[in-house]
């Protein structure tokens, strides 16, 4: 069976536009997470968002679609990680435009981050607005599809948090079965009044920035981003750089409640496993942990007694939910690809705000910049409707 | 992959299966609403309150499969919306109090993979779960996952389905974009009208299916698709298609075309109908249940109960049939707005 190589990464977050300055920012041990310029909300001034950097505006300009009506914010962070995705892969026109190249994409909030225009149209107030037709949670994949003249299998997928961990699964998959020999996946989430009164009316976003795996913590933060990854068939893709290689998946659900984990953390339990039975390798292989760490009272506790139950003694590991916030659908690409940055560099980044860590199993989230030999490094998301998904990534046996 | 049991809840009298008997519902509106079953019987009342329409229909057609297959290893589900009558009254509610203090029940019904989430939850079901969104497409995504699944060996027995709600809003969307029809037409004479604009429906069907059966109603082969094609492209997407199972377009005995009554969206069902499939019999399905994203789901349906040899609604869809034989080899095409195009490929 082929093997799944990651040729190319493509992210835009709160600490970066781009892959380098994510990087640099990590390196930096630095939080994107601060008040909001951009996003206009009730909340803007009582919570904190790790918002991207840049105006819708100014996303246009940078992609050359100015003047470009009815495009989502979620759709206009989805381009540009895309484009840096594929431009890193060096894929040609003829390769994109390939029956053996596929998309797929990710998002929960899609165009409804234009909360106030969805508002006036389903209510049929006014004339409609620019973005009638780009509500749904496909439009931003479509509108890409259009963009690049996609031809070949496209999908969107919607498991909330664990979103696009699942479109890493889905892509490995399709090129292991031999339908393709390339596929763009990960997702986009832009931060939204719908979100943010969602996850605030269920009472789990923290007033400050979040704290995962402390003691106090007592919430989420907010953030939005996109992150893709270029996979491609290890054999086809010889003459380019192999950034990582997925080595194996693993996805649950939890069957417990719609919006939280059970005490016994079947899903995750079982996420992992699958993942490594699936990487063919036991738990003490796994170097490092991106957990999902969201920084809620529910979430540590029981992803921690599943690395417990999982891995006895607990691999490093942290959150990086403590640079970017919560970027809901985006987050299993955007830490996937921390995850690998994490591996080609040898680096481990501190989990920040964390001082009173939780200590039922005598350890903690990394505590500072620190130099490792990682080969095999895992990433976890878990989502509302208990939906869960482990990706675990391997050093690429070449680099160039 | 085998399909080994199925329930629907349509625009028709399909979850008891009196449509099945030769009962059909007539529909002379703009849209088509399903006709719900008696969920109290098997759902909570606490729980059915809270549940939107999306997760209801789901539930109310899935949790009787889930129950009786104590044995299946994972839930996949298409919906391009979900709950977006739930969204929408959240939605509502953060505009009209002002981003207040609001309940989050219709916010946690109306995302979309609330329905796989609550199927898994209710049926105690930790296996493979996954939702796609994927507009027209979404319930061809749902079919590939579980062809994939069966192919690597590491699942034997799904439960998949498409589902789709109207709301209030959702119409009033898509009616801006000019979706539907102005005027009211009888679903009769919807398949042949020759004005812009189509029908809303909505509709749930879902199925078990296993990648090993002695006994099963009908086989998925395959599905493919393929988004803004023009028609070399569909031809070639259908040709490999059919390739991969040593299939040429004249094995095809029937074809399920997605005619929804919109002039402007005729000319690819023509296309596939006339110059690719001229020899097979072709039937509609959009007069039965409207048009919604993931309308494919009921022709899955439909195409089932064809290839178990039932003939009772044949009348209704009929287009072109000159050979009356057992149907063998159906394919299922249909787009969405003319964006979206898929093919699932059955037989028995």
């Amino acid at each position: 069976m082929s093997r799944v190589v990651v040729t190319g990464i493509g992210v835009v977050s709160a600490i970066g536009n781009d892959v380098a300055s994510n990087h640099a920012q990590l390196k930096r041990c630095e939080s994107g997470i601060g008040k909001a310029k951009h996003f206009t909300s009730k909340y803007v001034d009582s919570l904190n968002f790790a918002e991207v950097k840049l105006s819708n505006e100014e996303l246009k300009t940078k992609l050359n679609l100015t003047g470009k009506k009815g495009i989502s914010r979620t759709a206009l962070l989805a381009i540009l990680a895309f484009k840096e995705a594929i431009h890193q892969a060096g894929l040609s026109q003829e390769e994109i435009k390939s029956y053996r190249t596929g998309f797929i994409s990710s998002s929960t909030v899609g165009g409804m981050c234009n909360t106030d225009e969805l508002y006036a149209d389903a209510n049929l107030k006014g004339t409609p607005s620019e973005y009638v037709g780009a509500y749904g949670g496909g439009e931003h994949t479509l509108r890409i599809i259009e963009q690049f003249g996609i031809k070949g299998f496209t999908s969107t997928i919607n498991t909330a948090c664990s979103s696009s961990a699942n479109a890493i699964m889905l892509g490995s998959r399709l090129i292991k079965s031999g339908r393709l020999d390339r596929v763009i996946v990960g997702g986009a989430d832009s931060l939204a009044k719908y979100t943010v009164n969602g996850f605030n009316a269920l009472m789990i976003l923290s007033s400050n920035p979040c704290k995962p795996f402390d003691n106090q913590r007592d919430g989420l933060t907010l953030g939005e981003g996109a992150g893709y990854l270029v996979l491609e068939r290890a054999d086809l893709s010889e003459d380019k750089e192999h950034l990582a290689e997925v080595l194996g998946y693993g996805n649950a659900n939890d069957a417990f409640h719609p919006s939280a984990t059970s005490d016994e953390a079947f899903g995750p339990c079982l996420a992992m496993e699958r993942a490594l039975e699936s990487a063919q390798i036991t738990s003490s292989q796994v170097d490092y942990i991106n957990a999902h760490g969201t920084g809620t009272p529910n979430n540590d506790v029981t992803e921690m007694f599943a690395f417990h139950k999982t891995f006895g003694t607990i691999p490093p590991y942290n959150s990086t939910k403590s640079y970017t916030g919560h970027t809901l659908a985006a987050s299993g690409a955007i830490e996937s690809i921390f995850s690998i940055l994490s591996m080609q560099s040898n680096e481990l980044y501190p989990s920040l705000n964390c001082v009173d860590p939780i200590s039922t199993y005598n350890t903690t989230p990394i505590q500072s910049l620190t130099e490792a030999d990682l080969n095999i490094v895992m990433s976890n998301s878990f989502g509302f409707g208990g939906n869960c998904t482990s990706v675990i990534f391997s050093k690429a046996a070449r680099c160039l | 992959m085998f399909i080994t049991d199925l329930k629907a809840i349509s625009p028709q009298l399909t979850y008891n299966a009196e449509f099945l008997g030769g009962e059909k519902t007539s529909h002379e509106d703009t849209v088509y609403h399903v006709i719900e079953p008696d969920y109290m019987e098997f759902i909570p009342k606490g729980l059915l309150r809270r549940m939107g329409k999306a997760v209801r229909m789901g539930v109310g057609a899935g949790l009787p499969l889930v129950k009786k297959h104590a044995d299946l290893d994972g839930v996949i589900i298409g919906t391009a919306n979900g709950g977006l009558e739930d969204c929408i009254k959240f939605l509502n509610q953060i505009v009209e109090y002002d981003e207040g203090t609001l309940t989050p029940t219709n916010f946690v019904q109306s995302t979309p993979n609330a329905v796989a989430g609550q199927l898994a939850l209710m049926g105690e079901n930790r296996g493979y779960n996954i939702t796609y969104t994927n507009g027209g497409t979404s319930f061809e995504n749902a079919l590939l996952d579980a062809l994939l699944l069966f192919e690597e060996g590491t699942n034997k027995k799904l439960l998949i389905g498409g589902i789709e709600e109207i709301s209030d809003y959702n119409y009033n969307i898509d009616s801006l974009s000019h979706k539907y029809k102005k005027e009211i037409v009888k679903d009769t004479e919807l398949i042949d009208s020759t004005t812009p604009g189509t029908v809303c429906g909505e509709g749930a069907a879902l199925f078990v299916v296993e990648n090993n059966a002695d006994s099963y109603l009908a086989q998925i082969k395959d599905v493919a698709q393929i988004t803004y094609p023009n028609e070399e492209d569909i031809t070639q997407c259908l040709i490999e298609m059919l390739n991969r199972h040593d299939l040429k377009l004249t094995d095809i005995d029937s074809v399920m075309l997605g005619y929804n009554g919109d002039i402007d969206h005729n000319s690819w069902y023509e296309y596939i109908e006339n110059a690719l499939l001229v020899h097979s019999n072709s039937y509609s399905f959009k007069n039965l249940i409207g048009d919604y994203r993931t309308c494919t789901s009921f022709a899955t349906w439909l195409a089932t109960h064809m290839l178990n040899g039932e003939t009772s609604f044949n009348k209704h869809i009929a287009r072109r049939v000159s050979n009356t034989d057992a149907p063998k080899n159906i394919l299922i095409y249909n787009h969405f707005d003319t964006v979206r195009h898929g093919f699932i490929l059955m037989t028995k």
